[in-house]
C-alpha cells in the first residue's frame, strides 16, 4: 500500500505517550524489579547471586516493619470501608431529601480539596493530648473519654483511619450519588406506587443496581489503601515507635533513611504485587461490564 | 467530469462480510440512488467510495484515477452526512470554510465561493451563525453548501433528508433535485426512501444483503423488477406476490392461483415457460381495474370477499381474501364505499401489467 | 396563546375550587435533614479548629479550650507562618515553597495537558495499530503505586540534570498524570460523533488541523475538568515533590510538612494551624468556585476509567 502521511500523524503524535510508558512506567517497573534480585546498596549494582536471589525477601518477611506495615495496610483497609459506608449513606440520604443537596455535597467533599498534609496537621492538633479535643473534653468533665490515640501504639491508627474517613467519605458519597443518579427514576416511581418499603427497596433494589458502584468504590479504596503514605508522614511520622508504618512509608524509609536500594526495591515488588491482586478484579469487572454493555 | 467504477469490491467486518463482489458503474453526471433497506450496506459502500473505509478487496476508480488507496481529501469528493456533521464551535461561514481547508486557495476564491453557495442555497442571512442557532432545514442546506464550495465532480449523499419532516422533506427534495440539474456533476445518494429514490434518480441501484439486485432507472426498476427483492420492495403498498403453477396448453400459458386462471400467454417471457413450472405472480395493487367493470382482454378476474378497507385521505386501499391470504388492491377514495366488508366484489387485472417470477431462483421470467 | 378555545380557560382566574393544603415538611424529612447537618457539623469541626487556632495567641492555646474563639484575635501566627517559620534549618517561612509550588504548577499543566489531550485525541478519533493494547498498558499505568517506578526515575532525572529542580518536578507530574489524564480526555473524545470526525477527514484529513480546528473547540469543558483535577492533585502532592525537590525548590506541601514536623521545642500550633491554611487555601478557593468540574473530574475520572 502507498505511503499516506496522514496516517503516520497520529502514530507520530503518539510516541512521546508511548516512550514515556515505556521508560518511566515499564522499563522502571522492570529494572526496580530486577534490583530487588540484587544486593544493592546505596548505588544500584547489576550482579545477581543465583544461589541467594530471593535474599531481599527474605529478609523482608524477617523484619519485623514489614510485617507491622503489612498489618497496618490491612487494618487501614478495613477501617476506611467505613468512608464507603458512610458515604454511601450520605449519598443515599442526599438523593432522597433533595432539600439542600449542593450544601451538603458542598460540605462533605471540600476534604477532598485540601492536601492530606493539610488533613494530617489540622487532625494531629485535634489529636493533640493535651491542648486537642482531649482537653476540650477532660475541662467539662467528661474524663473517661482519651481522645489521645496517636500518642498510643494501640491506637494510633485508629486515628489516621478517622483522619482517612474524614477526607475521603466525600469522595464516595460522590460516586455514589451520581450512580444514584444514574437509577432511572421510574424505579422510583414504580416502588411508590407499588408502595415498597424504604428499607426494601434499598435493600433490595437500589443496592444490588449499584454493585458495580460499589466494586469499582471498593477497589478504588483498596488501591488508595496500599499507596497510603502522605497521611501517615503528616499525623504520626511512622510512630510511636514502627507503630503506623505501612508499605509506603517502609519503601521510602528503605530508599531514604536505609539508603538500601535493593531492600527498597523489594517492598516496592511486593507493593506492586498487591496492587496487582487488587486490580485483577478491576480488570474484570471492566470486562464484564463492556460485556454487559454490548449484550 | 468522471465516471466512479466500483470493481469487484469486497468488504468485510472480521468474519462478518457486508458487501460481497460489488460492481458499480456511475455514469458521468449522474443522479445515482442507492435504495435497500437497512443494514444492506448503503453506508458502507458511500464510505469506501469516500475514502472514511478501507475495500478488503476490490479497486475504485474516479474518471481515470485509482483512488482505492487514496486519503478522502485527495478523492475529490464531497459528503453530506445524515446527522450533517456540522462544526458546532465554527460558524455557517467557519464550517464553509473548513471545507475548503485541504484545497489551499487563495482568499478571495474562497470568499467567492462560499458567497456562491450561500446564494445558491438561501443561507446568505445565517452565515455568522452557530449550528446549533438554525433550523433542521437550515443546518440541512450548510451541510449540502459545505459540499458544493468544494466544487467537485462527485457528491456523495447519505440519508440526508431523513432527519426532517415530510413538507421539508419534499422541498428539500426538489431543491437537491434542481441543484443536480444546475451544476451537472455526478450525485451517489443513499436512502431508503423509494419515493425519494423514484423522484431523483436517473438510476437507482437497489441494494439487498451486501449485493446489488438491479441497477437501472426508476421506470425499469418498477416497470420490469429483475427479481422477487425488488418487486416486493419497490413499490407502495407492496406488489402482491402469489405462488402459482404454469399451464402451457396448446400456445396458451396460464398461471393458476389459488383457483383463478391468469393468463400470461403474452407476457414477455425471458425462458420459456414449462408446464407445472412453480412460480409467483406479482400484481401491483394500483393495476387493478375498477370493481364490477369490465376490462377488455383482462388477464384475469376475481371474485373475492372484502377483509377490510383503509383510507388515507387521497388514496384508498381494499384487502380481498385470496386462497389464504390476502390481496391488496388501490382503489378510486370515491369508490371505497362498494368494498364493504363481507361483501364479493369483482375485479379484473389487465394483461400486460403482470409480473412473473421464478419460484425456486427469485428471478423475473 | 389559546384564546378562550378551551372551555377551562374562563376558571383559570377564578379561585381555585379544590385548594390542597400546602405540604408540611415531614418528620422523616427532619430526620434526615438532622442526621446530615450533624455530618455536616464533623466536616466542619477540623476546619473550625484551625481557622480559630490559627488567629489564637500561644497564651491561649495553653489554655487548652480548643473550641474557644481567639481572644484577641493575631495574626502573627499568619505572618511568621508565611515569613519566618522554619523548615529544617531554614526559617524563611511557606512563601518560599508557594512559590516554589506555583512554579511547578504553570510548566506542569502545559506539559500535561497538551500531552495528554494528543495522546487521547489520536487514539480516540484515529485509527492507530495497537490503540487497544497501548490503552489498556495505560489503564494499568495509572495505578501502579510511585513507589514502583521511584528509584529509577530518580537515577533518570540525576542523569539529565533535572533532579531537584523545578523543572524536574514539573516534568514528573506531566509523566506520572500522562495515563490516567489521557484515559480522560480519551472517554471524552469517543463520544464526539463519529459523523463529524468522517466530515472533518473529507474536508482536511490533516492530524493537527482536525485538533486545532474541530476537536480543541469541542473540548473546552474537559479541558476546565481535567484542568481543575491536575491543579489540585500538583498543589496538594506530597510525595512526589519530597522525592523530586532539592533544597529550595520543595513544593508547598513538603514545607509545610517539614514545618509542622520537624520542629524542636514546643510547636508553635498557631503557627502551624496558619501554615496548614495558606497551604489549604488556593485549592479551596478553586474548589468553591468551581466545584461543579471538581465533582466532574473525580467521578468521570474514577467511574469511566
Ligand atoms: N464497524 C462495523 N463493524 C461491524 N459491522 C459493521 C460496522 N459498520 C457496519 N457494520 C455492519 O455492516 C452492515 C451494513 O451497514 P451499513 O451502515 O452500510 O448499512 P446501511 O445500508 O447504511 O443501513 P441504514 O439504512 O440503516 O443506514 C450492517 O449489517 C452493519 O451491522
Ligand atoms: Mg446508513
Amino acid at each position: 500500500m502507498a505511503f499516506r502521511w496522514s496516517r503516520m500523524s497520529p502514530q507520530l503524535a503518539l510516541t512521546p505517550a508511548v516512550a514515556i510508558t515505556v521508560v518511566a512506567f515499564i522499563g522502571s517497573i522492570l529494572w526496580t524489579i530486577y534490583v530487588s534480585f540484587t544486593s544493592s546498596k546505596a548505588f544500584a549494582t547489576y550482579g545477581i547471586d543465583f544461589t541467594d536471589w530471593a535474599r531481599q525477601y527474605e529478609r523482608l518477611f524477617k523484619d519485623k516493619g514489614w510485617t507491622i506495615a503489612l498489618k497496618n495496610m490491612l487494618v487501614l483497609g478495613i477501617g476506611s470501608f467505613l468512608a464507603i459506608v458512610f458515604g454511601f449513606i450520605l449519598a443515599a440520604l442526599i438523593d432522597r431529601e433533595k432539600r439542600g443537596e449542593g450544601f451538603f455535597r458542598t460540605v462533605f467533599l471540600y476534604p477532598l480539596a485540601v492536601s492530606l498534609i493539610v488533613t494530617g496537621v489540622a487532625w494531629r492538633w485535634m489529636f493533640n493530648p493535651s491542648f486537642g479535643l482531649q482537653g476540650a473534653l477532660h475541662s467539662i468533665g467528661l474524663t473517661f473519654i482519651s481522645f489521645d490515640w496517636l500518642s498510643k501504639p494501640e491506637t494510633a491508627m485508629y486515628g489516621i483511619i478517622l483522619a482517612s474517613v474524614w477526607q475521603g467519605a466525600g469522595f464516595y458519597m460522590a460516586l455514589m450519588l451520581s450512580g444514584l443518579k444514574s437509577i432511572n427514576t421510574e424505579i422510583w416511581s414504580a416502588a411508590r406506587l407499588d408502595g415498597v418499603s424504604f428499607w426494601r427497596l434499598y435493600a433490595e433494589i437500589i443496592i444490588p443496581m449499584m454493585k458495580f458502584t460499589f466494586l469499582t468504590c471498593a477497589i478504588l479504596l483498596s488501591l488508595g489503601v496500599v499507596k497510603a503514605y502522605d497521611i501517615v508522614v503528616a499525623m504520626t511520622n511512622g510512630g510511636p515507635g514502627q507503630a503506623t508504618w505501612v508499605p509506603g512509608y517502609f519503601t521510602i524509609n528503605a530508599y531514604w533513611v536505609k539508603s538500601n536500594l535493593a531492600y527498597a526495591s523489594a517492598a516496592a515488588a511486593l507493593m506492586l504485587g498487591i496492587t496487582a491482586l487488587i486490580f485483577l478484579p478491576l480488570v474484570l469487572l471492566t470486562a464484564w461490564r463492556e460485556r454487559a454493555r454490548t449484550s | 467530469m468522471p465516471r466512479v467504477i466500483f470493481e469487484d469490491i469486497i468488504k468485510s467486518y472480521g468474519k462478518l462480510t457486508v458487501l460481497k463482489n460489488l460492481d458499480l458503474a456511475i455514469d458521468d453526471g449522474e443522479f445515482l440512488v442507492l435504495l435497500g433497506p437497512s443494514g444492506c450496506g448503503k453506508t458502507t459502500l458511500l464510505n469506501l467510495l469516500a475514502g472514511l473505509l478501507d475495500v478488503t478487496a476490490g479497486r475504485i476508480t474516479i474518471g481515470d484515477r485509482d483512488v482505492t488507496d487514496l486519503d478522502p481529501k485527495d478523492r475529490g469528493l464531497a459528503m453530506v452526512f445524515q446527522s450533517y456533521a456540522l462544526y458546532p464551535t465554527k460558524t455557517v461561514r467557519g464550517n464553509l470554510k473548513f471545507g475548503l481547508a485541504a484545497h489551499k486557495l487563495p482568499t478571495a476564491e474562497i470568499e467567492q465561493r462560499i458567497a456562491w453557495a450561500a446564494r445558491l442555497l438561501q443561507i446568505e442571512p445565517l452565515l455568522d451563525r452557530k449550528p446549533a442557532q438554525l433550523s433542521g432545514g437550515q443546518r440541512q442546506r450548510v451541510a449540502i453548501g459545505r459540499a458544493l464550495v468544494k466544487k467537485v465532480g462527485v457528491f456523495l449523499f447519505d440519508e440526508p433528508l431523513s432527519n426532517l419532516d415530510a413538507k421539508l422533506r419534499t422541498e428539500m427534495r426538489l431543491e437537491i433535485k434542481k441543484l443536480h440539474d444546475e451544476l451537472k456533476s455526478t450525485i451517489v445518494y443513499v436512502t431508503h426512501d423509494q419515493i425519494e429514490a423514484m423522484t431523483m434518480a436517473t438510476r437507482i441501484a437497489v441494494m439487498d444483503a451486501g449485493v446489488i439486485q438491479q441497477f437501472g432507472t426508476p421506470d425499469e426498476i418498477y416497470g420490469r423488477p429483475a427479481n422477487l427483492f425488488v418487486a416486493g420492495f419497490i413499490g407502495s403498498p407492496a406488489m402482491n406476490l402469489r405462488p402459482a403453477t404454469l399451464s402451457v396448453a396448446g400456445g396458451k400459458v396460464a398461471a393458476r392461483a389459488a383457483g383463478v386462471d391468469l393468463d400470461v400467454s403474452h407476457y414477455g417471457f425471458l425462458t420459456a415457460p414449462r408446464d407445472g413450472q412453480s412460480v409467483v405472480i406479482g400484481l401491483r395493487p394500483e393495476h387493478f381495474g375498477e370493481p364490477d367493470a369490465a376490462v377488455t382482454d383482462p388477464a384475469g378476474n376475481f371474485s373475492l370477499p372484502v377483509q377490510h378497507s383503509e383510507k388515507t385521505g387521497s388514496d384508498a386501499t381494499a384487502y380481498l381474501k385470496f386462497g389464504d391470504g390476502l390481496i391488496a388492491t388501490r382503489v378510486d377514495p370515491e369508490l371505497i364505499g362498494r368494498f364493504k366488508q363481507g361483501d364479493t366484489v369483482n375485479i379484473s387485472f389487465p394483461q400486460g401489467k403482470l409480473h412473473v417470477f421464478d419460484a425456486q431462483s427469485g428471478r423475473r421470467l | 396563546m389559546s384564546t378562550g378555545l378551551l372551555s377551562g380557560d374562563a376558571r383559570v382566574e377564578a379561585a381555585p375550587r379544590f385548594p390542597r393544603k400546602r405540604k408540611g415538611i415531614s418528620g422523616r424529612s427532619i430526620a434526615i435533614l438532622v442526621f446530615l447537618s450533624i455530618c455536616a457539623a464533623f466536616f466542619c469541626v477540623p476546619l473550625y479548629v484551625i481557622v480559630t487556632t490559627s488567629f489564637k495567641t500561644m497564651e491561649q492555646i495553653r489554655e487548652g479550650a480548643i473550641f474557644s474563639l481567639p481572644s484577641p484575635i493575631t495574626f502573627e501566627a499568619w505572618v511568621n507562618a508565611w515569613d519566618h517559620a522554619c523548615s529544617g534549618i531554614r526559617c524563611e517561612g511557606l512563601k518560599v515553597g508557594f512559590w516554589n509550588s506555583v512554579a511547578i504548577l504553570f510548566p506542569s499543566l502545559m506539559l500535561s495537558l497538551t500531552l495528554s489531550s494528543i495522546t487521547g485525541y489520536a487514539l480516540a478519533l484515529w485509527k492507530v495499530r495497537w490503540a487497544g493494547t497501548f490503552l489498556f498498558i495505560l489503564f494499568i499505568c495509572a495505578f501502579v503505586p510511585f513507589q514502583i517506578i521511584m528509584i529509577p526515575l530518580i537515577i533518570l532525572s540525576s542523569g539529565l540534570k533535572v533532579y531537584g529542580t523545578i523543572w524536574g518536578i514539573a516534568i514528573i507530574h506531566a509523566v506520572l498524570s500522562m495515563p490516567f489524564l489521557t484515559l480522560v480526555f480519551r472517554n471524552y473524545y469517543k463520544g464526539i460523533p463519529q459523523e463529524i470526525m468522517s466530515a472533518a477527514m473529507m474536508d482536511s484529513g490533516s492530524f493537527w488541523r482536525v485538533f486545532g480546528e474541530i476537536i480543541v473547540p469541542m473540548s473546552g469543558n474537559i479541558f476546565i475538568v481535567v484542568l481543575i483535577l491536575q491543579v489540585t492533585s500538583i498543589w496538594n502532592d506530597f510525595l512526589l515533590g519530597l522525592t523530586f525537590g532539592g533544597l529550595g525548590t520543595q513544593p508547598m506541601s513538603v514545607v509545610l510538612a517539614n514545618v509542622v514536623i520537624t520542629t524542636t521545642g514546643e510547636a508553635a500550633y498557631n503557627e502551624n494551624m496558619a501554615a496548614a491554611l495558606l497551604t489549604a487555601i488556593p485549592p479551596l478557593v478553586i474548589y468553591f468556585i468551581l466545584g461543579k468540574f471538581f465533582v466532574q473530574g473525580i467521578t468521570a475520572g474514577a467511574i469511566k476509567g
